[in-house]
């Protein structure tokens, strides 16, 4: 009896396999590798919407050189073991373009695979320079470096004549290399630096720290990490009175600070990309996105969304769907895209990105700042 | 005198920390003293109750009820019930089927079960952070108006008093109950106890509901505490309150409760003089030193080998 059924099976499994395969002449599958579950999925969404939208919008404009672009999800967590994992099964099933990963402790480890598969990576979100240091030709990304953030946000708190300043950190690659670069940008302007230390990403006390905030008596706070821990520590530190402002990358620049932080999270400084969505050139493209219900507001929507269009762009001017004809055609181009005109270097950064200052609201709303 | 506030306040972070990660670790103590296993199922059953405890009272005030005192006893009533009853299907789905089996067998189907839950919730309630509630605000201070002051927040006095309340009433129950009594004649000889017509069964369930009626006292104390949960949160608290129960002697529930404060207060002075990077160095590093020098805790009775 059971040797019939493996043969049935195995004879199901042969002609799927067959039309998998037939049907993945005619298309060009673009990866999409980011968190949609684990504590920063919000993210995730945000880059798994605004890519989806333009393979939505390429396909329906005709495709690419001829032929469909197919997105292929995986979920990450945010955790570098698992970016792993889903770098192998990308490469499994014959993926040579993935928009990802987010997080940069993420994106390193799996650009490794990348580049070794010949695979083209652009990240939307990874802000680490290290990911584009190590002379990789397959790696691009549609956002600036924290090399760039950092100062801005130092320099504003420079502009502040802060008397002393303390620079928190979670330990992870994003983290601390933002928090790096705010201290050695603020202790170059001459403001004295108190404090430098690292927190547990996930971890829930903060008493601790919070005391040691208010013993050191810092105008300022910079927090180099992620919004579930700053919302935390933003809560904790209303409810012990420390009376500093807080400060934050545009990884703490997400709504869900205010579920956690609540009341806690009015004045938070956020450096951010500029709001894309509020360009007059991209208010076709944001409507696309409210008609489908999803929000363009996200700083990794667009981004995500120019990620594939950059890749699409590439192949046309490639005219190749080989990954590194891509990649020299993308080094050598100049791209309109929604985040603006899009220039790489040798290394696979852009040539200029802006972060703007902003002001958080208890109600999820932001301001520029001066 | 500053830097006597500043210890102070180390001080009081760190009890309120450990009387939690004491009333956690209650759960792993009284399940090893009874049948010798570690529930690592046990962490999830804590934020469960966390999650229930929020649903209980985001549905109270979706009710319109803002009377303070009742929102908490009906959040901990629910929470303790939840994850009494959890606590309870853990034994009866992942224990008893394998109970007198190899010792690693119920070991996997606790981690198991500690998946399993996590990823339910995951399911169930997303992965988000959830904001909680502060429903206990405010606190005291003391120290000069321009210069550090110890606040202790109402919170926290009440996180202190409740852990205090809890291990009270557990401690009269082990040693006045009927079934407090069976409990430890149970510990003491499992076989002997059932020769003599004692229940064990539903003795080892008894302490699987105990322990998870506390972890769910801390899930609520713990969520408005700190402000924000996820499905996560369970698994390193599991893992500070095993090591608080090891530190305290596995099995003694005096000890439980030493260790979670010693440990809490080593958390919070680590992080307070040297440097929270080395916040769970030392926890952890506490707990390979107890193993290795003193391996039955610090209030642990020596191993007599039953012939």
């Amino acid at each position: 009896m059971r040797t019939p059924v493996k043969k049935l099976v195995s004879a199901v499994a042969t002609s799927i396999a067959v039309m998998g395969a037939g049907q993945a002449a005619a298309e060009i599958k673009i990866g999409i590798a980011g968190p949609m579950t684990g504590p920063v999925a919000q993210y995730g969404d945000m880059q798994f919407s605004g890519a989806s939208m333009a393979i939505e919008q390429i396909n329906a404009n005709g495709g690419v050189m001829g032929e469909k672009l197919v997105g292929v999800e995986q979920d990450d967590v945010c955790d570098p073991k698992q970016a792993v994992t889903v770098a192998n099964n990308m490469v499994n099933e014959g993926v040579r373009f993935v928009v990802g990963h987010l997080c940069s402790s993420s994106t390193q480890p799996a650009s490794d695979i990348y580049e070794d598969e010949g695979i083209l990576m652009v990240t939307p979100a990874s802000t680490s320079p290290d990911i584009t240091e190590r002379g990789y030709e397959l790696v691009f990304r549609t956002i600036g470096l924290d090399s760039m953030q950092g100062p801005v946000a130092a320099n504003y708190l420079i502009s502040q004549k802060p008397e002393r300043v303390a620079v928190v950190h979670d330990k992870q690659q994003y983290g601390e290399g933002i928090a790096t670069a705010v201290r050695d940008t603020l202790e170059e302007g001459g403001v004295e630096v108190a404090m430098f230390e690292g927190i547990t990403a996930g971890a829930k006390d903060f008493s601790s720290l919070v005391t040691k905030l208010r013993q050191a008596d810092v105008d300022y706070v910079y927090y180099g990490g992620y919004h579930p821990e700053l919302g935390l520590i933003l809560r904790q530190a209303q409810q012990a009175d420390l009376d500093a402002t807080f400060m934050g990358p545009e990884g703490v620049g997400n709504k869900d600070i205010n579920t956690i932080a609540g009341d806690a999270a009015e004045g938070l400084l956020v450096t951010l990309p500029p709001s894309f969505d509020e360009k007059d050139e991209n208010q076709e493209l944001v409507q696309a996105f409210e008609e489908k219900g999803e929000d363009p507001s996200g700083p990794f929507v667009l981004t995500s969304y120019t990620a594939v269009q950059l890749i699409a762009d590439g192949i046309e001017a490639a005219e190749s769907t080989d990954p590194f004809d891509v990649a020299e055609a993308l080094r050598a181009g100049t791209f309109q895209t929604p985040i603006g005109t899009v220039e790489y270097d040798g290394k696979g950064d852009m040539e200029s990105f802006e972060f703007v200052v902003y002001e958080w609201h208890s109600d999820g709303s932001k301001t520029p700042v001066n | 005198m500053q830097d006597l506030l500043y210890f102070i306040q180390q001080l009081i972070n760190g009890l309120t920390i450990g009387s939690t990660y004491a009333l956690i670790a209650i759960g792993y103590t009284m399940v090893y003293g009874i049948i010798g296993m570690i529930n690592f199922a046990h962490g999830e059953i804590y934020m469960i109750g966390a999650y229930t405890a929020l649903i209980a009272i985001t549905g109270l005030a979706a009710l319109g009820i803002a009377w303070l005192p009742l929102i908490l006893i009906v959040a901990l009533v629910c929470a303790m019930i939840v994850s009494s009853s959890m606590g309870w299907a853990v034994e009866r789905v992942a224990y008893r089927p394998v109970r007198g089996k190899h010792r690693l067998i119920p070991l996997i189907s606790a981690i198991g079960m500690s998946i399993f839950l996590q990823n339910y919730v995951h399911l169930a309630q997303g992965s988000r952070n959830i904001g909680f509630p502060a429903l206990i605000e405010g606190g005291f201070r003391f120290g000069a108006e321009d210069s550090f002051q110890t606040s202790i927040s109402y919170m926290q006095v009440t996180i202190f008093v409740t852990t205090l309340v809890c291990m009270t009433i557990l401690s009269l129950f082990i040693s006045r109950s009927r079934i407090g009594r069976a409990c430890r004649a149970v510990s003491q000889d499992l076989g002997m106890a059932n020769l003599l017509g004692i229940d064990t069964n539903r003795i080892i369930s008894a302490t699987f509901v105990i322990g998870a009626a506390l972890a769910a006292v801390a899930g609520l104390l713990l969520g408005m505490y700190y402000g924000s949960i996820d499905p996560l949160f369970g698994f390193i608290a599991g893992l500070k309150a095993f090591t608080a129960a090891v530190l305290g002697g596995i099995g003694s529930i005096p000890g439980a409760m030493l260790g979670g404060l010693i440990l809490g207060v080593a958390e919070s002075m680590t992080s307070g003089y040297l440097s929270g990077e080395y916040k769970d160095v030392v926890s952890f590093g506490l707990l390979i030193l107890i193993l290795l020098f003193k391996p039955t805790g610090l209030l642990g009775k020596p191993e007599v080998e039953k012939i």
